[in-house]
């Protein structure tokens, strides 16, 4: 929802200024479900006036539906699916506006090192691709900071931790990086601060939720980091967080500022005559556009330039939310 | 009358294994069911503990039609057995097992006269008191049986198969005993394979066949019976 | 593999195993009642657990307690724990007696055939289960931090805790009372008889269907009191939460020695220490690996687990 609010809003920002209706948005409500997408995506290729699409906004659909879209050879920026596998299918309409999933370890990992400056960090994770995939890349970035490792059963099947917990407390790290998803770490956190730890918890945008609180409890989650491989739409610059409001009378959500800037890159694409999909793909491929979230450039495989990756860290406040804490530093 | 079998059928599964048994014992007296194996000797005293339900027929105990009473009420009516088997607790000593013959009873003191008479009549029993009942002889094991059945202050006591599986000294010995109890006024209903020990202690006694009483009499009648001495007391 | 950390870390894992383990054994005991009487595996166990969790949380809810609140003042603490204890013994102990009148005394009185009962008791677990989980949307429910911890014995790298303290104690305190009661009291005694002979049982006078229905509310009280110290220790509980332990703790009472009490603690304690220790040494997610390793190799040289049958055959 806010990603299309964020994308409409550029097209009616748009045609304010160049007179009304040069361009119209047509919106695809997929629901987020793999299995309704790929009908909408063969509807969507038979209407010849489509050069761009904003989205896919999930993974899962982008899987079902981008196939489609790539014989069809309509160009595609995604603001916010972050599976790692998108960029690798060889889909050449394929661009992704915002990090990926593997940006979160290094990012996890260099917060650990840079923001928390600790020496000793514990890594633990729970078997499953997205823990254990975070865990090894934050293992391996830190090297030798690494004070001890373990693996825990998947989310939602192991309740007690006291053998995790005990070897975190002997490791002497002041950080605990866990790979996994917010039952567990809630669990891990509560069990942690029962046994007298007092060091930071980081995980991945997977402990986003609000039921990392409901299990640790608010006073134990507070603190905690989770990254994420995207920039809080407050942050964003120029004066699309104002304009957002006024539009849509709520504040701009996660990945509204990407859709706002995938927009406007077509937008501009169109202004310089870029009216096929055909042209406006390989006008995309060379693009430099500098939007209200980041600066955009695509690497071959769609993917952002990797020096205009930006990974946030968010934290748990008191009240079991979380809130911006800061962009990682990428060293 | 103290005990009363009215024409009692029984079923295990769909095979009928007591046709009809109709018995009577009164007060005081001895009364000997004897037979062959599987004549239906142990079903008619599983059937007077409640232990099997019959199929028809009625049960009286002192005037009570205790029929489909459940098993553990008619010991509080005065009914106990020493079962097939003996059917100690392995895991209990003996002390703990004259204990469980007196679970019906709150009355301490007198618990303690009557374990005091069971140690007189079985002073193996004493001698053994704190010792598992699964580590006794088959010998120990039938007296403490016996002397379990005692614990409750039965009115009527159903001994099965008392002699079992004993050397012929013990056998002597614990049928003497079963007259002493009598003697004092408990009123027994013997089951045994062995009928000339058994006829001869009953007052009175009842032949078995396949599920069917075929004689009754006194037990000097039955002992000098010319069918009976050659079907069940081995001599021609 | 870890040696070295098993040996540096020893005092600490065997802590909180024996904590772990404590609770494991409570939840072991209605499995090891319910066998010895019944010869029954009851699974439905592990929902009289999830009703006793469920309890006391609800008890400490109508005092606006959830896993924000602060810790209460000490005296308010012990009130509100010996509430949370007596809701969840009352939830549990109701609970395995309404399971037993519905799901096997019905099935008793037909001389139903052994599978028939294991199937009412799997069908019992799954509907209490299911329902706790429709109620609860199956989200997970925070517990208030009614203990905040404290170490009560620092010694070197040991430190054991306030919580850990209270629930070894508190287990030890319920098995001594349970063992005192089977095997000194008039009650105890009738369970042990209809454990060893039945048939016996009722000669002496023995009410067979109240002795079941003690035996099912004494399991139940024990996992009422597992209940609590488990949200305690835990934090959370989801509707699923028994699932999981009721195996441990079926697998620490036939480890022992299924229907025999002694063997359930011990069972239950050395499961625990066990799973951490070999945490430790291979890391957490082959404790259960190392778990049934252990029970099988035992189970091959003593097929009746540590100690025994011990309700039927040997002393209890």
């Amino acid at each position: 929802m806010n990603i299309e609010q964020g994308a409409e809003l550029a097209v009616v920002q748009y045609n304010d200024k160049n007179g009304k209706d040069c361009v119209t948005i047509k919106k695809f409500d997929s629901q987020g479900k793999p299995d309704v997408a790929p009908g909408l995506a063969r509807q969507l290729v038979t209407d010849k006036k489509i050069i761009g699409i904003v989205g896919p906004p999930f993974s899962g659909e982008s899987e079902a539906a981008n196939p489609i879209f790539n014989d069809a050879g309509i160009p595609l920026i995604t603001p916010s699916a972050t599976r790692v596998s998108l960029s690798s299918h060889g889909w050449k309409v394929f661009h992704r506006a915002v990090a990926n999933d593997g940006a979160q370890g290094p990012g996890a990992a260099n917060y650990i090192k840079n923001v928390l400056k600790a020496t000793k960090v514990f890594v633990a994770d729970d078997q499953s691709a997205y823990g254990a995939g975070l865990a090894d890349v934050v293992k391996s970035t830190l090297g030798s900071l690494v004070a001890g490792t373990d693996k825990t059963d998947a989310d939602g099947k192991q309740t007690d931790f006291s053998a995790t917990v005990n070897k975190i407390v002997q490791s002497g790290a002041t950080a605990f990086f866990y790979g996994g998803y917010y039952q567990n770490a809630g669990l891990l956190r509560k069990q942690l601060t029962a046994a007298n730890w007092k060091g930071t918890l980081v995980a991945g945008d997977g402990v986003d939720d609000p039921g990392y609180a409901t299990a640790a409890g608010n006073d134990a989650a507070a603190g905690t980091i989770v990254t994420c491989p995207c920039s809080p739409a407050s942050k964003a610059g120029g004066s699309f967080v104002g304009d957002y409001k006024t539009k849509w009378g709520v504040d701009a959500g996660t990945y509204s500022d990407v859709a706002y800037d995938a927009m406007n890159i077509f937008l501009k694409g169109i202004d310089g005559g870029n009216t096929t999909p055909d042209k406006m793909l390989s006008y995309i491929n060379s693009v430099n556009y500098s939007g209200v979230a980041n600066t955009y450039k695509f690497t071959s495989t769609g993917e952002l330039d990797p020096s205009l990756i930006k990974v946030w860290a968010f934290k748990f406040g008191t009240d079991g939310k979380t809130a911006p804490d800061q962009e990682i530093p990428k060293s | 009358m103290l005990l009363e079998i009215d024409n009692i059928t029984l079923l295990y599964g769909r095979i009928q294994a007591l046709h009809g048994i109709s018995l009577e014992v009164d007060q005081g007296e001895i009364v000997a069911l004897i037979g062959a194996n599987g004549a239906g000797k142990t079903t008619t005293m599983r059937a007077v503990s409640g232990l099997r339900p019959i199929a028809s027929g009625a049960i009286r105990f002192a005037g009570q039609d205790i029929t489909r009473m459940r098993p553990d009420l008619r010991v509080v009516r005065g009914i106990s057995q020493s079962p097939e088997g003996r059917g100690i607790f392995p895991g209990m000593t003996v002390l703990e097992n004259l204990e469980m013959g007196a679970y019906t009873r709150r009355d301490g003191a007198a618990i303690r006269q009557d374990l005091d008479r069971v140690f007189g009549l079985f002073p193996r029993l004493r001698e053994r008191m704190r010792q598992p009942g699964g580590t006794l002889s088959g010998g120990e094991q039938q007296m403490l049986a016996v002397g379990r059945a005692l614990m409750s202050r039965p009115k009527l006591m159903l001994l099965d198969e008392p002699s079992m599986g004993l050397a012929p000294m013990l056998i002597q010995q614990i049928f003497s005993i079963i007259t002493e109890i009598n003697q004092q006024g408990t009123t027994i209903l013997l089951v045994e394979q062995n009928a000339q020990q058994a006829l001869s202690r009953a007052h009175r006694a009842y032949v078995l066949e396949t599920g069917q009483i075929v004689k009754s009499g006194t037990g000097s009648e039955l002992l000098h019976d010319p069918a009976v001495k050659d079907a069940y007391l081995g001599v021609a | 593999m870890n040696f070295v950390g098993l040996l540096h870390s020893l005092g600490p894992l065997s802590i909180a195993g024996l904590a772990q383990g404590a609770i494991y054994a409570l939840f072991a005991l209605g499995y090891t009642l319910v066998y010895g009487v019944l010869r029954l595996i009851n699974f439905a166990h592990s929902e009289v657990f999830l009703m006793g969790a469920y309890a006391a949380l609800n008890v400490w809810g109508l005092f606006s307690l959830n896993q924000n609140s602060a810790t209460p003042a000490t005296v308010v603490v012990i009130g509100l724990l010996m509430l949370g204890l007596v809701a969840a013994i009352i939830a549990s102990g109701a609970t395995a007696l309404v399971v037993e009148l519905v799901a096997y005394r019905p099935l008793r009185r037909r001389n139903a055939p052994p599978l028939a009962f294991l199937i009412t008791a799997i069908g019992a677990s799954l509907v209490i289960s299911e329902a706790t989980g429709v109620f609860t949307h199956r989200s997970i429910t925070g517990v208030p931090p009614l203990i905040r911890p404290a170490d009560v014995v620092t010694f070197g790298n040991l430190h054991i805790t306030n919580l850990q303290v209270l629930i070894i104690v508190l287990a030890l305190v319920m098995m001594f009372g349970l063992d005192r009661f089977i095997n000194t009291t008039r009650l105890g005694r009738g369970i042990r008889a209809v454990a060893q002979n039945p048939d016996s049982a009722a000669l002496m006078g023995v009410n067979k269907n109240r002795v079941i229905s003690l035996v099912f509310l004494l399991g139940g009280l024990m996992a009422g009191v597992a209940a609590v110290m488990y949200v305690l220790k835990i934090g959370t509980v989801k509707f699923d939460a028994g699932f999981d332990l009721g195996i441990v703790a079926f697998t620490a009472a036939v480890l022992g020695g299924i229907g025999n009490l002694r063997g359930a603690l011990l069972g239950g304690l050395l499961l625990g220490v066990v799973e951490n220790y070999a945490a430790e040494v291979f890391g957490t997610e082959y404790r259960r690996v190392i778990v049934f390793v252990l029970l099988i190799g035992v189970l091959m040289f003593l097929p009746t687990g540590l100690l025994g049958e011990s309700l039927g055959k040997a002393r209890a």
